[in-house]
């Protein structure tokens, strides 16, 4: 058993994945040599050398495209993005050939590929480094994505990210990389994808949130017990595809359902979530099911974004006006 | 870098007017120069400047309007705090390594080495108790809600045990709720009528129900299978009324409003239900509670070709007879020629009907659920009775029928109700000073 | 070198054989064995025929919106011909001839252009990559296989085609310019048919030559003439040595010429001077090669007249073939869009199969 923070277990889950498979190979600039602008593949080149981890010109696109060619012939690539806010000259591969590749060649050519990226705000960055677009990338058939929140999922997550054979996009909360550390097992080990885990049981609300704000849900659940009200918080980690079992299930013990969301609003995955809980459990609502969100705007650079940022008390007070309905 | 705000000058004010840059950019300014010339709702007055330094940047323009706290000047006075306002940073312990301090190139990164607990060693936590559910549409909760019955102690009749509205609306009317035995048959269920057999001996017409009648259809059942009814009949003896009408329908018609008996029956209400408020209530059965209304709307049932309406005169006890005959005429054509919207049609507290106006002397009227009690008017019939003297004279004689809701209100309340009513028409001048 | 001695930059395009079938540069003829030629030549046939023919039946309201290699066999074919079999090739979607010649079935290629992905279900064995519509991003692709085959250490190589208009697009300069980063085993070729759909070549850069855009990659490059196949094969064949001894990438600009429409629903004469076309037709490398075929013997009108009746009757059989196979079931729509259905997708189709079941159409 170690304690690691997020980066820690992420770097664990590499190191030993590669130490099984050597078609992993990983990437992307400043990756190589410098281990990662945030050192998540610190170590990596020096463990297994130039030709497994590695640095590439500055070219999103060549990044993903020339992954998929890696993939297409049989490795297991896992390329890194440098911020979320850059995916976008990739997102073309990503989506028409990433996602597509295994349809359009009715399964010869299949994309077995991580896309790993730090994600979302809270940091007080430039802009285009707070970016939370885990929706646009839902939206995209044949793409699975996931995001981790604590560093036994880091590790697990990435594990069973590489041995899907399906690209996966792993969003990697940056907000707490380093912000708290964990006991988890030494061995290798999976997280399955499209599986949540329920992190506090309750029977007065289901609350659903991921990534960075499950720290904080988890803060909020404290102080509602305070309240008199027992949350049942449950961490999504796949975004895509959703485990609406775990959360139907809840659903239907509580009644009342909330989603908290770091991204934008309208057209975000609150949406999705609210939708399957109305289609599955709409009889067993005493609530309206509720999203708690960002804002639709850009994320505001240092000075703004304190309104942006969702608070323990915020998602206290939402539960508590939900409970009262 | 400092940062000079507009504070306020001491006279509470909130913001000025820039009336004039007292410096320029690259100016080297000693402590207490003029920086900025600001006129206020209470003065103009000239900004200095806290220290000595360079300027290196005035933030504004003349005419713009400034606010206390806005950074207005900013000076160079070498020292080396952050020109930014660095909310604290958040703690880094000891070990955190400068190296991953420094690596997130952009933006602050928290670092600390708090803990967090385990999960994957942990067993699932025992179930907590189990508050009881029931599967129902929200439609069928806010009725639950706004009969006053605890949906949760009602069986479901729907498909796998789904609390329809039906469901709630035969708890709300039934007997006191007892936690249900058995799924099957619900606390306080009426007996469903038997199918109607089809097989006719003879032609038949086949008309579906108008939305109109369905509604009236339900309302009729519903109060009907909840209230125990009662009626108490009695006939007025309104002679003077009849004369004082007479008179008082010439001076409404100069005013253009045509002037019936209704009116005074109202006026008469609105005395007696403030005398008798358990006539102006509703039955919380669920709460067992009465609550007594303490606004009073009187709803007249009005015969229309679409059916049964009852527009609802609001504030009787606010009106004269005059206005309660203007609105009642107006509530009454609007619901004939389907002008009438649904607020003319709700929020009544007590109910009237007038079968006398089709002739008809006694009934046994419905009471308007979820009001617990109902007026019915009869014709005025002049028939001969005796005198005290023992002569046989001729009386005009309003026969009324008054429905209660025998659970909150005994026949014994029901009387002597009717007798305020009969007293207050019988000597219609009583109607002018109550 | 070849692309030594032919520098885009001065202007020289490196030709073989003349728009006559006449052979002008003896030095740098490439020895190809007369079978070979004999079978480059009827492959170039063969594409014609089903494009030609395949022109008429989308007119004829029986296929799909497509994209005709027409004036462009010569260097389709003489480019993959310098390949093995274990090589690859990155497609855009204009290589009708160079997939009939890596073994991509006639049917499959019908299939596709008639939208149904099973015609892109490539054979095994073949290292044919399926048409990438998004211009230039098959050249990221190219370079990854490429690098899959370096760290593998297996000496195969990897083609890649784009257009003239593909060379303005960023993925055409990345993918070159990562492909010499990493000297990966990559030969681009770029079809040079003068036109991006209406807009002619002259218009998409300032640069003389698509070639010397190699330059500022750093790589390799040269300029040929792609309607002449022996200086398409000899450039070719040069760059896949080159790259099979790990020197690294190519970039070869093969000018050509689009005789037909960029795909049927184009009209051409709208935007192309019809004495320029004229002029055009004759550089086409069908009429070159056949004469120099002749020229050497091992050609003739009879076997062209049976060539000819003999691939007409493959377009047409397997052109019928493809047009009787039926919509596709359900299932299909569904199965390929990851390795295993998520319970989301099992749900949309088993309710979509419930409510078709229940005679909705």
């Amino acid at each position: 058993m170690a304690i690691l923070n997020n980066i820690e277990a992420l770097n664990q889950g590499l190191t030993q994945a590669m130490e099984r498979d050597d078609t992993i190979l990983v990437f992307g600039e400043d990756s190589g040599f410098e281990g990662g602008v945030f050192r998540a593949t610190k170590g990596l080149q020096e463990k297994f050398g130039k030709k497994r981890c590695f640095d590439t010109p500055l070219t999103e696109a060549g990044i993903i495209g020339s992954g998929i060619g890696m993939a297409i012939n049989g490795l297991k690539p896992v390329a890194e993005i440098q911020f979320q806010g850059f995916i976008f000259p990739a997102l073309n591969q990503i989506m028409v050939h990433a996602a597509r590749m295994r349809n359009r060649s009715r399964g010869k050519y299949t994309v077995p590929m991580v896309i790993r990226m730090p994600y979302g705000g809270g940091i007080r960055a430039l802009e285009h480094h707070s970016e939370s677009i885990e929706a646009i990338l839902a939206h995209i058939p044949g793409l699975k994505v996931v995001i981790p929140s604590n560093p036994y999922d880091m590790k697990g997550l990435i594990v069973a990210a590489i041995n899907d054979p399906d690209p996966v996009i792993f969003l990697e909360p940056k907000r707490t990389y380093r912000a708290f550390k964990q006991d988890i097992p030494d061995e290798i080990y999976e997280v399955p994808i499209g599986k949540a885990r329920v992190v506090t049981e309750g029977e007065d609300i289901t609350v659903v949130a991921w990534g960075a704000l499950i720290p904080e849900a988890i803060k909020a659940v404290e102080d509602l017990k305070t309240r008199g009200i027992n949350a049942e918080l449950i961490d999504l980690r796949t975004i895509s595809p959703i485990d609406t079992e775990t959360i139907i299930e809840s659903v239907k013990k509580t009644g009342r359902f909330l989603v908290v969301h770091e991204a934008v609003k309208s057209f975000g995955p609150g949406a999705e979530l609210i939708s399957i809980v109305n289609e599955k459990a709409f009889l067993n609502l005493e609530a309206p099911p509720t999203r708690l969100t960002g804002f639709d705007i850009t994320v505001p650079l240092a000075k703004g974004e304190h309104h942006f940022i969702i608070t323990p008390k915020q998602i206290s007070d939402k539960v508590e006006e939900l409970v009262k309905f | 870098m400092f940062e000079f705000k507009f504070a306020d000058i001491g006279e509470g004010i909130h913001e000025g007017k820039l009336l004039e840059w007292l410096v320029k950019e690259g100016d080297t300014i000693e402590n207490g120069d003029s920086l900025f010339l600001v006129e206020t709702d209470k003065v103009n007055a000239e900004i200095p400047s806290p220290l000595a330094g360079k300027v290196v940047d005035l933030k504004g323009s003349v005419g713009d309007i400034i606010k206390v706290g806005d950074v207005v000047v900013v000076i160079d006075d070498s020292s080396s705090s952050s020109v930014l306002e660095n909310e604290t940073p958040p703690e880094a312990s000891v070990e955190a390594q400068a190296e991953e301090k420094g690596a997130a190139v952009v933006g602050e990164i928290t670092v600390s080495n708090d803990v967090i607990p385990s999960f994957h060693k942990q067993e699932t936590a025992t179930a907590h108790k189990e508050k009881k559910k029931v599967l129902a549409t929200p439609v069928a909760r806010k009725m639950a809600k706004d009969l006053g019955v605890d949906i949760t102690l009602v069986a479901g009749s729907g498909t796998n045990g789904r609390v329809m509205k039906k469901d709630i609306q035969e708890v709300a009317g039934s007997k006191p709720q007892e936690a249900v035995a058995s799924p099957v048959s619900p606390a306080g269920a009426s007996h469903t009528a038997p199918a109607l057999s089809r097989d006719f001996k003879g032609l038949v017409e086949e008309v579906e129900l108008s939305p109109v009648r369905r509604s009236i259809s339900n309302a009729m059942a519903v109060s009907k299978q909840n209230i125990p009814h009662a009626v108490m009949m009695d006939e007025f003896d309104v002679t003077d009324l009849v004369v004082f009408r007479k008179e008082a329908k010439v001076a409404a018609e100069t005013k253009g409003i045509k002037l019936s008996y209704l009116p005074f029956v109202i006026k008469a209400l609105s005395i007696a239900l403030k005398e008798y408020p358990v006539f102006n209530s509703v039955y919380d059965k669920a709460n067992e509670k009465v609550i007594y209304k303490k606004f009073y709307n009187v709803g007249i049932a009005t015969d229309t070709d679409r059916g049964l309406l009852v527009p609802v005169i609001k504030g009787v006890d606010h009106l004269s007879i005059l206005d309660i005959a203007e609105n009642l005429n107006s509530l009454v054509t609007k619901a004939r020629d389907h002008t009438i919207s649904l607020e003319e049609l709700g929020e009544g507290t007590f109910s009237v009907t007038n079968y006398g106006a089709i002739g008809s002397l006694f009934g046994t009227p419905i009471i308007k659920f979820p009001e617990v009690a109902i007026l019915g008017i009869g014709k005025i019939i002049r028939k001969p009775v005796f005198a005290d003297n023992g002569e046989v004279v001729a009386r005009h004689f309003m026969p009324i029928s008054l429905g209660i809701d025998h659970r909150i209100i005994d026949g014994a309340d029901a009387g002597r109700f009717a007798n305020r009513l009969k007293e207050l028409l019988a000597n219609p001048k009583l109607l002018l000073m109550s | 070198m070849l692309t030594d001695v032919y520098n885009p930059l001065k202007g020289e395009m490196f030709q073989v054989m003349d728009k006559t079938g006449k052979i002008v540069n003896k030095k740098y003829m490439p020895a190809i064995p007369d079978e070979m030629l004999i079978k480059m030549y009827r492959t170039m046939l063969l594409s014609r025929i089903q494009d030609e023919k395949s022109l008429k039946y989308q007119r004829q309201g029986r296929m799909l919106t497509f994209a005709p290699s027409l004036g462009q066999e010569g260097v389709q074919v003489a480019t993959v011909a310098a390949t093995e079999k274990r090589d690859w090739v990155s497609s855009a979607f204009r290589e009708n001839a160079t997939w009939l010649w890596m073994g991509q079935p006639m049917e499959n290629i019908f299939l596709y252009w008639c939208g149904n992905e099973e015609g892109s279900r490539i054979p095994e064995g073949v290292n044919l990559l399926p048409v990438a519509v998004p211009i230039g991003t098959q050249f990221n692709h190219a370079v990854g296989v490429g690098m899959s085959l370096q760290y593998k250490d297996e000496d195969s190589v990897v083609l890649a085609y784009i257009g003239d208009g593909g060379t303005s697009e960023g993925e055409f300069y990345e993918g070159i310019n990562y492909a010499g980063a990493f000297n990966t085993p990559n030969i681009f070729i770029i079809q040079n048919n003068q036109f991006a759909i209406s807009t002619s070549r002259t218009f998409q850069t300032k640069a003389a030559t698509l070639a010397q855009k190699g330059i500022a990659a750093g790589i390799p490059c040269i300029q040929v003439d792609g309607n002449d196949i022996f200086a398409t094969y000899a450039a070719t064949k040069e760059a896949v040595e080159r790259a099979r001894k790990g020197e690294g990438p190519t970039l070869i600009e093969a000018v050509t010429y689009r005789i037909g429409p960029h795909t049927t629903a184009d009209d051409p004469t709208i935007y192309r001077d019809a004495a320029y076309h004229e002029e055009m037709l004759t550089t086409d490398p069908i009429i070159r090669t056949k004469a120099y075929l002749i020229e050497k013997g091992i050609w003739d009108e009879k076997k062209e007249e049976e060539a000819r009746k003999e691939f007409d009757t493959i377009v047409e059989e397997t052109f019928k073939k493809v047009e009787n196979v039926g919509q596709m079931p359900l299932e299909e729509i569904f199965k390929y869009t990851y390795e295993e259905l998520t319970p989301q997708l099992r749900e949309q189709y088993e309710d979509y199969k419930r409510y078709m079941k229940g005679g909705n159409e």
